[in-house]
């Protein structure tokens, strides 16, 4: 019964929805968005200029705060003055240029926004956070002002400004150029600690990793142009809802719907860090923190997501959503196989940076299983959360000297001045953990959901799905809260790292010092030796908050500033304000608040398969309870492995030093499964013996061969006459009679053959 | 114009009827071989520089009778344009030869071998 | 006039320099230079832009009428650019050159000047012989530019690069004169102007073409250059004085693709539709291999010499793509390799002169220390990545387009497209999404190896050569300002570098009036392919015409 309703499905979900007026043709408007860019090149522009012009203080960072908070304003202002539909900001004509009159003779890539309340959502959050962390970092650079600050603030307004241009272009054109200027930036800011090698090595990984991506992106760009004979959304949409391209070929069962998607997914999982494009987003942990949170976790490694939700006409146009299919696939196993690593890692930015990849996969298998707005709602709530997250890990790694081991700080939240950071810290990871009430619990369990309800007949397996997500809920409870109880629970404990000397060596702390420490204790699972040379060598320990006296020691932990501070709590508040939103009545669509209303407004509008519905109970009602369970079960083995005694580890835990904890009598047990983890499944030496290393190889192949082959048969050919002229040589003699001689014989034979001739 | 061809072809001026072209011709093979001759077993350069002038005016000779025979006195031009470059060039020539001997003291064609490849 | 006196006036100032006194000569190549510039801005300003397909400013002078030969000037949209281009970079090269050029410094600038007169001729040539004359000469002075004041092994790399760009024009000028016979026997008149060698070219049977093609090529690719023609590059540019450098990436290489251009796509357009796919074919090598070959050097000059392998192999393949976009992103990339490449080895050679060296096992991490130089470093290396909002963007992702779109199949029903004409952004051609998929990984190739060359030499802990100074900030400073240079750029080397920077920005934030500039050429020259697309396979061999009839006629059989 069930399944034959079902069969109806995909017609009616390729039908335009009856009350989502994004059908309607674009009109001109918005034109105050406009404002976002310019603001942006403003910041950018004099950021840039305060280098030479030797400003040397904070200001660069203020101005750029107030012009991006200006950002936020406008874009805040054309969300209230939206209703619904679609305008279309013309800005200038960039890449434009017709060759004729016909379809498919021109090129259209303008300089134009594209506003529809999916661009608005996005941009409240990305200019909305891009403010608040441009605050962060006022304080966080403080270090660096007149040194790297006008660096640092360049690119993150540049980073802004290509952000906007990817969210709110027109036309995929102007978003590969946000594209690739976010990848700019990035790079920028990842290598923003220039000196130190595996910051540069992690930058360099990262733009060129994107790349591979961004060469599927530019091809799908090409065939999508080769088949509509456009690029604008506008002319694109209308198309794809009547289900044909430009010459009026149905699409639904055609190379276009099977090859486009793909390509533009390839893009989507480069910029995304999705199944074998993950490698680059946790090196690029070695950016300054801000950084991290703003650009490679809240908002520049969404673009994927939001490239295929911008492009999901596209996709559901697709007759047996082959494309979709894979996008949840790879999202649910990119989920699963991170999370994995994040369990098993010390490096709690580290930690963060894959359980953004885990989550992303989340957002990618909502996007798979046909939940668009789950999707969406969890990108926002994610965005919020996993910024808080940073931040909070950020200001750690401020106050002890770029410390980030998990098993050489404890007790952070205790300590003076840290108590805001552990709450936020709490706030977010409660989020991520998908604790009920939370607004991480609700977005992921839309997505979590609409796996289970979502027909086999529409996606492959998506129970499966479904099942493999669930599991990863349950570990990224377990991750999430591993690093809260160990680094911010339990005794006063610390170790500072060595981040004070950075600027003077230029070398990278974790780099000389960790690595060496860990080849001393082999991985760090012998926890007597990782106890002693804590207790024994450099280790402030305090028991309690009491004994401790910061004047006393030669390491002072700096607790954040009003800047910091004020960001985290607007941050973490909006974090949990976030729930709220799934609450929030939309005439607009029957579920999924205020994000459902947003996005069945906009192109992305799909209706999701009905649910699946048992003696009342329906999917979401049942997996409200499920993954409440996961996510409390997940955390209660967190408390049980690390957690301290007493209140602190909800009565379950035992730890009393930093360094060690119960976990580490269980990963012996694990054997080689938990050492593979700890070493991220060996990916990056993989792509290193497979890929990198044989291309190298390749490289100097073709140099030898520039060299021997080519250039040698150049040569060859160059020395050629010189052979002939030596073997010629001998008969210049040099003796003016043999020239004479042969003169005259010459001459004789000459008048010999002319007399013959003649006769 | 056919009847001065005729004539010249008679042998005008009559006073030296014996005298053809053939005779001039013959004259003038003799100048050349005895200068090529002279140029190819002699060693003393300003002796090898006196055969080739009489390699030239052997040709000059040719050009004369030649000219006379057509009745076209362009061969008689030349052989003035030829007696002074030939002038000119026994200048530089011996010029030549008397910085050569300066630089040996010898006049000996095979002592100059640098053109040896 | 206008032409000429762009001709004229570098010449002028030639002779100038080489009456006047030796320590003038750098400031009267300056003036020389910037007036060169200014008439050609306002060359700029008095073309009819409406009308870009046009040749404007027209002239001939009767030379030797008896054999046809004039001396005829004109310029459309395409070769004003390029004139352009080559005015802008001449100042630039005079600056990159005011301190590093000590002895011969009258030579170098009086040659300099000729250079700079005899590329303009090329751009503004209307007529074979004029154009050739031209296009000969510039091996003059750039060969005495290397081989004056080169560096070690300069009298190779000059010579290379002299006997291997000359043998192939020696070819080229062959086929050339081969079409002007055609033309003599078809007409009856000798003619060495352009205009009309293309129609009598193009009447000659498909087996002549594809003789004329290969003869064509065979000169004008080497100096593009393409794969395999391209080993004299590397070694000129790495001997090569810095101005030099820039001056051959900037303009001496774009004359190559010009010359493709402007007479092997519309004398031999049978051939060239016959032979794109290979032709693509070497371009693809050329970028990939070229990349590949970059990112093992440890010279960075040669490094980025390599890559203008690679990045021509982009630009030669839209202009083989033969439709729209492929053509324009063609011209786009002339324009926009000539400013980022030429900028990158202004970059380097500043470098050179405070170092002098360009090895990365011996420099690194100069971020730290000439943080203005290392800004310039990483934007050029940008543009020249094509990252979209700087100019190499523009190009780049055009000729790939075309490379994409050029393909049969997408009206045959290959490429899973439905039979019958179902895409209406393909184009007719031989190359396709295979070709635009290969040759696209040269984009993450560049990133690689460029990236690498910032993260070697900008990026990571600072390393100087051994004695050339110690770490300490103030001896460095020394050795700097023993060599007449402070730590980082002087005003004099920002003012070389900002004019270049200030255009990348432009055109690859609006590109649209290079753009729209650039189409009515365009179209001339895809309507020839077209034509030639449309003309049957086998023709009988062509008749003599009398010579009265007029040429058009004969095109169009």
């Amino acid at each position: 019964m069930l399944h034959q309703a079902l069969h109806l499905l995909p017609t009616l979900a390729a039908a335009p929805p009856a009350h989502a007026d994004s059908g309607a043709a674009a009109t001109p408007g918005g034109q105050l968005l406009m404002l976002v860019p310019a603001l942006c090149v403003l910041a950018a522009l004099f950021s840039a200029l305060s280098g030479p012009l030797k400003i040397r203080s904070k200001i660069p960072g203020y101005f750029s705060v107030a012009c991006l908070a200006g950002a936020f304003v406008a874009v805040l202002l054309t969300y209230l003055g939206h209703e619904s539909g679609v305008k279309i900001a013309h800005g200038f004509e960039w890449i434009t240029f017709k060759w004729g009159d016909g379809p498919g003779q021109a090129l259209t890539g303008n300089f134009a926004f594209y506003v529809d309340s999916l661009t608005l959502l996005w941009m409240l959050f990305v200019t909305g956070l891009g403010a608040l962390i441009a605050l962060y970092s006022v304080e966080y650079m403080a270090d660096d002002v007149g040194l790297g600050y006008a660096r640092y603030f360049f690119a993150f307004n540049i980073f802004v400004l290509s952000m906007s241009c990817l969210v709110m272009a027109d036309n995929l054109l102007l978003l590969f150029l946000g594209w690739e200027g976010v990848g700019l930036c990035s790079y920028l800011l990842i290598g923003y600690f220039y000196k130190k090698p595996v910051a540069v090595a992690a930058a360099k990984k990262a733009f060129i990793v994107n790349r591979i991506g961004d060469l599927g992106l530019v091809l799908g760009l090409l065939a999508t142009f080769v088949a509509f004979g456009t690029l604008g959304y506008d002319p694109l949409f209308a198309m794809i809802r009547a289900g044909v391209d430009a010459k009026g070929a149905p699409i639904a069962d055609s190379w276009v719907t099977d090859v486009i998607p793909l390509l533009l997914m390839a893009g989507a999982f480069g910029k995304s860090a999705q199944v074998f494009f993950y490698v680059w987003l946790p090196d690029a942990m070695e950016g300054p923190t801000p950084v991290s949170a703003l650009i490679h976790a809240a908002t520049m490694v969404t673009a994927g997501v939001f490239l295929i939700a911008r492009m999901y006409p596209l996709y559901a146009a697709d007759d047996d959503h082959m494309a979709l299919s894979l996008v949840a696939w790879c999202g649910a196993i990119t989920a699963l196989w991170s999370a994995t690593i994040g369990m098993s890692i010390f490096d709690i930015k580290r930690v963060m940076g894959y359980s953004t990849i885990s989550q992303l996969g989340y957002m990618f298998a909502g996007l798979g299983l046909l939940a668009p707005t789950g999707a969406a709602f969890h990108t926002l709530t994610h965005a919020f959360f996993k910024a808080t997250l940073f931040l909070a890990v950020g200001a750690v790694m401020h106050g002890f000297g770029g410390q980030l081991d998990l098993r050489r700080l404890s007790g952070v939240a205790r300590m003076r001045g840290f108590g805001i950071v552990g709450l936020a810290m709490l706030v977010g990871s409660l989020n991520l953990s998908g604790v009920p009430g939370t607004a991480g619990f609700f977005s992921k369990d839309m997505i979590l959901a609409q796996g289970f309800s979502t027909p086999a007949s529409m996606i492959e397996a998506p129970q499966a799905i479904a099942w493999v997500l669930l599991l990863t809920a349950g570990l990224t409870a377990y991750y999430t809260f591993r690093a809260f109880f160990r680094v911010f629970t339990g005794p006063v404990e610390y170790l500072p790292g060595d981040d004070e000397h950075l600027l003077e060596h230029g070398r990278h702390p974790k780099g000389t010092t960790l690595a060496e420490w860990h080849k001393q204790h082999g991985h760090g699972h012998g926890h007597d030796h990782a106890h002693t040379e804590l207790t024994g060598v450099a280790a402030r320990r305090a028991h309690g908050r009491k004994d401790f006296d910061p004047t006393t020691e030669e390491f002072d932990p700096h607790p954040p500033g009003w800047a910091i501070n004020a960001s985290l709590v607007i941050c973490a508040l909006l974090a949990i304000a976030a729930a709220a939103l799934y609450f929030v009545k939309t005439p607009h669509a029957e579920e999924g608040g205020w994000v459902g209303g947003m996005i069945e407004r906009s192109s992305a509008a799909f209706h999701s398969p009905h649910e699946f519905n048992l003696l009342g109970i329906t999917s979401h009602s049942a997996m409200y309870l499920v993954s409440a369970l996961v996510g409390l079960t997940g955390i209660a083995v967190a408390a049980f492995l690390h957690a301290p005694k007493g209140w602190q580890g909800l009565f379950l835990g035992s730890r009393d030093t930093a360094a060690t904890s119960r976990a580490d009598a269980l990963t012996p047990r694990l054997g080689r499964v938990a050492r593979w983890a700890r070493a991220k499944w060996y990916v990056d030496e993989l792509y290193d013996w497979f890929l990198v290393k044989p291309l190298r190889g390749i490289a100097y192949v073709s140099s030898w061969i520039d060299k021997l082959l080519v250039d040698g048969l150049v040569d060859a050919a160059g020395a050629l006459p010189a052979r002939v002229g030596r073997v010629l040589r001998p008969s210049q003699s040099g003796v003016l009679h043999g020239y004479a001689a042969g003169m005259a014989g010459g001459v004789a034979l000459v008048l010999l053959l002319v007399l013959i001739v003649l006769n | 114009m056919s009847d001065a061809l005729t004539l010249a072809q008679q042998g005008w001026p009559a006073a030296f009827p014996a005298v053809t072209l053939a005779h001039y011709l013959f004259v003038s093979a003799a100048m050349f071989t005895v200068g090529l001759i002279g140029f190819l077993t002699r060693r003393n350069l300003i002796i090898m520089f006196l055969c080739t002038e009489l390699m030239f005016q052997a040709a000059g000779i040719a050009l004369v009778a030649f000219g006379r025979y057509h009745l076209d006195f362009s061969g008689q031009t030349f052989v003035i344009f030829i007696l002074t470059v030939a002038a000119a060039e026994a200048a530089m020539a011996l010029a030549l030869v008397v910085l050569l001997f300066r630089k040996r003291e010898t006049l000996s064609a095979d002592e100059w071998t640098e053109m040896k490849g | 006039m206008m032409l000429a006196s762009l001709i004229i006036v570098p010449l002028a100032f030639a002779l100038f320099i080489a009456v006047g006194p030796e320590r003038s000569a750098a400031r009267v190549s300056l003036v020389g230079m910037l007036a060169t510039l200014g008439l050609s801005i306002l060359a700029a300003f008095a073309f009819d832009w409406g009308f870009g397909g046009q040749f404007q400013f027209g002239m001939s002078v009767d030379w030797l009428p008896g054999l046809g030969l004039t001396l005829s000037l004109g310029v459309d949209s395409v070769a004003l650019m390029l004139v352009l281009l080559t005015a802008v970079l001449g100042p630039v090269c005079v600056l990159a050159s005011w301190t590093a050029i000590t002895e011969r410094v009258k030579t170098y600038y009086a040659w300099m000047m000729v250079l700079q007169a005899a590329m303009i001729g090329v751009f503004a040539a209307r007529d074979l012989v004029f154009f050739y004359i031209c296009f000969e000469f510039t091996l003059i002075p750039m060969f005495l530019l290397i081989a004056l004041y080169g560096s070690t092994n300069r009298m190779r790399a000059a010579t290379k690069f002299f006997l291997f760009t000359f043998t192939g024009s020696v070819v080229a000028l062959a086929g050339l004169l081969y079409v002007a016979w055609h033309h003599a026997q078809t007409r009856g008149v000798w003619t060495f102007e352009i205009d009309a060698l293309e129609l009598a070219a193009r009447t000659l049977p498909p087996h002549v073409q594809a003789l004329i093609l290969g003869a064509l090529l065979l000169g004008f690719a080497v100096k593009v250059p393409l794969f395999p023609l391209h080993t004299w590059l590397p070694l000129a540019h790495t001997e090569a004085p810095t101005a030099g450098s820039v001056i051959l990436a900037g303009v001496l290489l774009k004359l190559g693709t010009y010359a493709i251009y402007r007479f092997v796509l519309p004398f031999a357009p049978e051939a060239v539709i016959e032979y794109a796919y290979p032709l693509a074919v070497l371009c693809t090598i050329g970028i990939i291999y070229g990349g590949l070959v970059c990112w093992v050097q440890t010279d960075v000059k040669k490094l980025v010499a390599y890559s203008s392998v690679a990045h021509l192999g982009f630009c030669m393949l839209g202009m083989f793509a033969l439709n729209h976009a492929g053509v324009t992103g063609s011209v786009l990339y002339m324009l926009n390799h000539g400013l980022s490449t030429g900028a990158l080895f202004l970059l380097i050679g500043m470098m050179y002169e405070r170092y002098h060296t360009r090895s990365m096992k011996e420099i690194g991490g100069l971020g730290a220390r000439m943080p203005v130089w290392s800004t310039f470093l990483v934007f050029f290396v940008m543009a020249s990545v094509g990252l979209p909002g700087l100019n190499g963007f523009v190009g780049e992702f055009l000729c790939l387009m075309g490379a994409f779109q050029a393909s049969d199949a997408w009206g045959a029903g290959l490429w899973g497209t439905t039979p019958g004409d179902s895409t209406v952004g393909g184009t007719r051609g031989s190359l396709g999404p295979w070709v635009a998929a290969v040759a696209g990984t040269g984009m993450i190739i560049a990133a690689i190896y460029l990236l690498y060359m910032v993260g070697k030499v900008v990026f990571g802990t600072l390393r100087e050569p051994p004695g050339h100074a110690s770490h300490a900030d103030h001896h460095a400073g020394d050795a700097h300002r023993a060599a007449g240079l402070p730590v980082d750029l002087t005003r004099r080397e920002i003012g070389a570098l900002a004019p270049i920077a200030a255009l990348c920005v432009f055109l690859g934030v609006y590109p649209k009036p290079v753009l729209d500039a650039v189409q009515a050429p365009v179209e001339r020259t895809v309507t020839t392919i077209a034509e030639a697309r449309g003309k049957p396979k086998f023709r009988p061999p062509v008749e003599l015409a009398p010579p009265a009839e007029h040429a058009a006629e004969g095109a169009h059989p």
